[in-house]
């Protein structure tokens, strides 16, 4: 059995469901949180594919910039800092 | 020149190996012992047989060495590191402040006093016991009260996210120390590394994401500015800390941590022959001026050291979590063993900031020892691991007196320090080496 396969595969599969979530959640710090997740294994197939710099780059420079979005959405879109999406006005 | 003491991986492969291969010897025992005696016909052992050998295969003796070496290292670094930092903290700034600090350790503990043959020794210690000990079983005490205390979640708390960011954050420190070399031997990710230090800087990048998140979904105000001047400070500190590293980079050649150690262990005068003035070819053997980016990249290492100050959130940069302004910042609504994790993982980041400051610019665990004949074995002393661990305790300890002697500082300070002042620092040390190395001066 080939693991690099079955590693490919996992990293791919949790890629594919976070890149789902992150559109399909109704709360947005919840969709950032999944593109966090989507970017850090996009990093690791890429070390999986024998790209370590650019892996480790895409972590460093995507996923570190993840915080900015983050504040973006929290500053611009909402006045509270959590409210049920049924309570919106 | 190897003087590592311990091989990590090479010591838990042994250990795998001797334990799976006694297991398995076993088990072919037992399966050639029902055989014989009758109560199985001949060739049930078979299943038992087969399980000995994939027990031996080497693959599965890589996979649980590996896991071993894994679980060493995490244990390593929280449950001795983490208590050891902790009690070396309070004990120096308790000093610090002209007090004594915690003082409950083993022999302030009161049974020991009442033991049959040696409690006469501890006689003197039942009237005021927890008075007299070293204080090292203090921080034990505080983590056994953490894990019985009730796990809270506030009502109106985003439950998924809340109960997320502990772990995010636990886990990119861990990741850490995937690629944090304690010495030669005493690693995860073995010797060429190429991109280790790039590692430990995405490592270090993905815990403003954790710290956000827990800000944010605790739905509390106090939390939630906490989590915004966290996350503002680690991304403007973030930047002259990777700027003031690329100068390093420069200067060595490399971003493979053993690589950057073993070109800094070499004499001053290899690397800058118009300093060969401080060669001393008549001086002990391996004593000498090192080559420490210290002291060709000075301005990278004042910039850096100041980010990894702002990276651990100590008082100088303690903003985030303000007591006076902000409960307890970004991680007020946490509790338990929850609030312990973020709490104490704080230590562990300082812990691998200052790793990092140590194999980047002072020489990491490469210092002058001897070496001692002892039977085939030859065990250099100091070894590295030692060498390594007391400059990196040394490094947290100006860390520790350096926040508990300066005031906190406000917000714009803040941002104007890291946008104004140390990222035209950190630009500068960049230009100062390539010119180094364009100019000939630096081979």
């Amino acid at each position: 059995m080939e693991w690099d396969l079955v590693a490919f595969i996992a990293f791919s599969a949790l890629e594919l469901v976070a890149a789902v979530l992150v559109v399909t959640s109704k709360r947005l710090v919840h969709s950032v949180f999944w593109l966090s997740v989507t970017l850090v294994t996009i990093g690791a197939i890429y070390i999986l594919l024998r790209a370590e710099f650019i892996g480790l780059v895409q972590i460093v420079v995507y996923a570190g910039a993840v915080p900015i979005l983050f504040l973006f959405g929290i500053m611009l879109t909402r006045r509270k800092i959590m409210e049920e999406p049924h309570e919106a006005e | 020149m190897s003087g590592h003491l311990i091989d990590l991986y090479g010591l838990c492969e042994g250990l795998i190996t001797f334990v799976n291969g006694l297991v398995g010897r076993i088990m072919t025992g037992v399966a050639g012992g029902i055989e014989t005696i009758g109560i199985a016909p001949p060739g049930a052992g078979a299943p038992l047989r087969d399980q000995a050998a994939l027990m031996n295969s080497p693959w599965v003796i890589g996979l649980i060495a590996w896991l071993t070496a894994i679980q060493i290292m995490i244990l390593w670094g929280t449950a001795i590191n983490l208590l050891l930092m902790m009690w070396m903290e309070r004990k120096f700034y308790s000093r610090l402040q002209d007090r004594v600090g915690i003082k409950i350790g083993l022999t302030s503990m009161d049974f020991l006093a009442r033991l049959p043959i040696i409690g006469g020794l501890f006689t003197n210690f039942v009237k005021r016991p927890s008075h007299l000990g070293t204080g090292f079983l203090q921080n034990v005490a505080d983590g056994v009260k953490m894990v019985q205390k009730e796990n809270l979640t506030p009502a109106k708390a985003d439950a998924f996210t809340f109960h997320a960011a502990p772990v995010l954050i636990a886990a990119s420190t861990l990741l850490i120390f995937a690629a944090l070399p304690f010495s030669e031997g005493f690693t995860i990710m073995q010797s060429p590394n190429p991109f280790g230090v790039l590692f430990m800087l995405a490592a270090f990048g993905l815990a403003p994401i954790g710290i956000l998140i827990a800000g944010w979904s605790s739905n509390n105000k106090y939390t939630l500015i906490g989590g915004m001047r966290s996350a503002a400070m680690l991304m403007s500190y973030e930047i002259p800390m990777i700027l003031s590293i690329i100068s390093v980079v420069v200067l060595m050649g490399s971003l493979d941590p053993f690589e950057i150690v073993r070109t800094q262990s070499e004499p001053i005068s290899a690397s800058i022959p118009a300093l060969g003035f401080l060669a001393n070819p008549a001086a002990l053997d391996g004593i000498y001026f090192p080559n420490w980016n210290v002291f060709t990249a000075f301005p990278a290492f004042l910039v850096f050291a100041v980010a990894i100050l702002a990276e651990q959130e100590r008082i100088p940069f303690d903003l985030p979590e303000a007591e006076a302004e902000l409960v307890e910042g970004w991680l007020t609504e946490y509790s338990g063993m929850r609030f312990g994790l973020v709490f104490g993982f704080k230590w562990l980041r300082g812990l691998a900031g200052s790793g990092l400051l140590v194999i980047l610019f002072l020489g990491g665990w490469t210092g002058p020892h001897l070496t001692l004949p002892l039977g085939g074995f030859s065990l250099p002393l100091p070894f590295q691991e030692l060498w390594f661990m007391v400059k990196v305790y040394l490094v947290f300890m100006v860390y520790v007196w350096i926040s508990w002697s300066f005031p906190r500082i406000r917000i714009d300070q803040i941002l104007n320090i890291g946008w104004k002042v140390l990222i035209p620092i950190a630009l500068l040390a960049i230009f100062l080496s390539i010119s180094l190395r364009a100019f000939g001066v630096y081979h």
